[in-house]
């Protein structure tokens, strides 16, 4: 099979069109999606290809849109839902995290929720706190629901057939600044991201620094710039999953290195930075030289008109870190 | 009473005429559709829905079951050995003569006073004792609260427990089975309160739109916790809230299983022509909202003797006394049946072992993650050291 050249969006899109494709339960619904694409043209095609009773555009109601899903879910078809922008999410936060988790234990193992929530998300693109929300957080709390982030063309188109062919509800966090910013070669097989692998972005020696999303691209030129201009030798490592996290991955590469800087878009208290920090000195703590620091966006709106280059964390702040925790003494 | 309020004079949404409370007696004026009056006596508005003998009779023996249920559910709970009680008393008649009007493998989405729903489609009276003590070995394992019931193997959905949220979902999985293909028809039960969530309007809308085999019914029993349906909505009726989404709505009496019946039966029919149905079945609550409530601080007494004078059960038998089908004899033993059935489901449920706590991290996902088998693994241990 011969590879092609896809930007992040056109991964996704041939993702859900393998899943369509090879699946006649799989289904697709959301704001815009059919005849128009979406409004990011995610799904262009889609709904031309699979016809408009698979491809859905639906009413303007994202609580209505994931608990009608949630229902087919549970009469045995795969839905995948897009919310447009994931800052318009929380009206069908019960329906994710208080049916669509809890069926399956609520009736004994009896039903399942088998459903995939598009969530479009990250800032850098001027969206202001409705467009540009890291919400991501808030689903991690009580189990039930898996999340995954994939912020390489691989991971887009790999990490949605993943997601759909799961048999559990999955959030598909997915990074907007880089739908069209990032391509690159892929083979389109049909072969699915393993949900729970970490990636190890670049091997190093003396920082570990732990991060997902589209950031990690920061973070791979922050390391550049020190190898080069310091010597420090970074480590980074991509989480692509939050809900199940890469333990082995992180406790290696932490045991290694002894110093971890966590670097995410989502706020900072209670952020999943807060959760990475707990277990590495709970697990790791023996081997810990400085405590782990935390890069993060403050508990504050994505502000509209500075918020990407005062409110995302960036290279600057990201290096910043990485230089403190290298100069940390006790 | 020291805290004792006045309730507010005659609902709107749950009345129809002016003073009193029930609205049963001039039902036509309130359009509510009938098939027999308080005594039992053909009204002459619906049409008598074809039903033999056996069945009539089938009907009215689950609905003194389910009655009886519920009294012993109330005494279970005041001793102590049962931990919370939702009551169904007067709410017989709607959920037993509509699961009657559906298929076998047709889909029902429960509210939480509905045990008949699943004793006509064969579940065990142990089955359901199990579930209110939360026992280990009910499909549930323990996990739900008393009377939230349901069960895959007989096609009805345990309801998400947020008052109305699951109307969407049976919505769903119509818009599902109707996406596959498949003939399934669908039936949903949620109370007058639940009208006021965005759920009900999203599954209204969506139901409009999109055309599933669904029928929703909405038991208006007058009351939301201590809420009347007359705070609940200043619309004349909840069926008319069908007319905003080109839903097909209708009233009927929901303490008259006949009408109940006819209804449901023919809703079902439209369901599978692209022809969703609302139906509000005005009913009441004759019992407390739940074992932890207090009716007496905000409804009158006079409210429930008026309501308590069109008991279903009430009505059904003399119904099938006139029909020369009942009589004092049958109605002796019917009581006696029950009494001694649900003492043998009481006795063997409650002898049942409680679930292994252990099992608390089954069925979160498929397959465990290793984040719940570690603290899985790290409650066990802390547990078996405190003991």
């Amino acid at each position: 099979m011969k590879a092609r050249r896809l930007n992040v969006m056109e991964a996704l899109n041939a993702g859900m069109a393998h899943e369509l494709e090879s699946d006649a339960d799989v289904v697709l619904m959301g704001e815009d999606v059919g005849r128009a694409g979406g409004i990011f043209r995610t799904t262009s095609g889609l709904q031309q290809r699979f016809g408009s009773a698979r491809v859905i555009d639906t009413p303007l109601d994202e609580k209505g849109i994931v608990a009608h899903a949630v229902g087919m879910a549970l009469y045995g078809l795969r839905p995948i839902v897009e919310i447009q922008f994931s800052g318009f999410i929380h009206d069908a936060f019960e329906h994710i995290m208080f049916c669509a988790t809890r069926y399956r234990w609520a009736s004994g193992g009896q039903y399942s929720c088998p459903m995939v929530i598009r969530s479009p998300s990250y800032g850098g693109i001027k969206g202001g706190f409705w467009h540009s929300q890291s919400c991501e957080a808030y689903f991690v709390h009580q189990g039930g629901i898996k999340i995954l982030t994939p912020a390489t063309v691989d991971d887009a188109y790999r990490m949605m057939i993943a997601a759909i062919r799961d048999p559990d509800p999955v959030l598909l966090v997915e990074p907007v600044p880089l739908y069209r910013a990032l391509s690159d070669e892929i083979v389109l097989d049909g072969q699915a991201a393993e949900i729970g692998r970490a990636e190890v972005v670049r091997a190093g020696q003396d920082v570990s620094v732990l991060t997902y999303g589209p950031i990690r691209h920061q973070v791979a030129k922050v390391a550049d710039d020190l190898a080069a201009q310091t010597g420090i030798d970074v480590e980074i490592i991509d989480l692509r999953c939050l809900i199940p996290y890469d333990i082995g991955c992180i406790l290696d590469s932490v045991t290694k290195t002894g110093r971890a800087v966590i670097v995410h878009e989502a706020p900072l208290s209670l952020g999943f930075g807060a959760e990475l920090a707990a277990v590495i000195q709970e697990k790791a703590f023996g081997y810990l030289h400085t405590p782990v620091l935390r890069v993060a966006a403050p508990d504050v709106p994505y502000h509209f008109s500075i918020g990407d280059e005062c409110y995302r964390p960036d290279a600057g702040r990201i290096r910043i870190a990485i230089e403190r925790i290298m100069e940390f003494e006790h | 009473m020291a805290g004792k309020r006045k309730s507010g004079k005659k609902p709107a949404a749950g009345g129809g005429r002016a003073g009193g409370y029930c609205p049963l007696g001039d039902a036509v004026r309130a359009g509510i559709r009938q098939v027999i009056d308080a005594q039992g006596r053909l009204t002459g508005d619906l049409p008598e829905p074809d039903l033999d003998r056996d069945t009539l009779i089938r009907l009215y023996e689950m609905m003194v079951l389910v009655r009886a249920i519920d009294e012993r559910g109330w005494v279970l709970q005041r001793s102590g050995r049962v931990e919370f009680w939702i009551p169904h008393k007067g709410l017989e008649a709607v959920h037993i003569a509509a699961t009657m009007a559906f298929a076998r493998n047709d889909w029902i989405f429960l509210g939480y006073r509905h045990p008949g729903a699943l004793l006509l489609r064969g579940a065990a009276l142990v089955q359901l004792f199990a579930q209110f003590f939360g026992r280990r070995d009910e499909p549930f394992k323990g996990r739900r609260l008393p009377t939230l019931m349901g069960d895959r193997r007989l096609n009805v959905v345990p309801m998400t427990t947020q008052v109305g949220s699951y109307i969407p979902h049976a919505c769903g999985a119509a818009w599902g089975a109707k996406i596959k293909g498949d003939d399934t028809r669908f039936l949903t039960f949620f109370g007058d309160g639940a009208t006021s969530r965005g759920e009900f309007h999203s599954a209204l809308n969506f139901a409009g739109i999109f055309k599933p085999p669904v029928v929703f019914i909405c038991e208006n029993n007058g009351w939301a916790v201590t809420t009347p349906a007359s705070a609940q909505t200043a619309s004349r009726t909840f069926a008319q809230k069908g007319d905003a989404y080109a839903v097909r709505n209708l009233r009927v009496d929901g303490n008259d299983p006949l009408a109940v019946y006819a209804a449901a039966r023919e809703a079902r029919d439209l369901a599978a022509k692209e022809a969703p149905s609302l139906i509000e079945a005005v009913t009441y609550r004759l019992g407390f909202h739940t074992s932890s409530d207090n009716p007496d601080l905000y409804r009158e007494p006079e409210e429930v003797e008026e309501w308590a004078a069109w008991d279903p059960l009430i009505r059904t038998c003399k119904y099938l006394e006139r029909k020369g089908y009942w009589g004092k004899r049958q109605e002796a033993d019917l009581w006696t049946r029950c009494t001694r059935d649900i003492d043998a489901a009481v006795e063997q449920a409650e002898a049942m072992p409680l679930p292994d706590p252990a099992s608390m991290f089954d069925d979160t996902f498929e397959q465990m993650t290793w984040m719940l088998e570690e603290q899985k693994a790290a409650l066990l241990g802390d547990l078996e050291r405190c003991s």
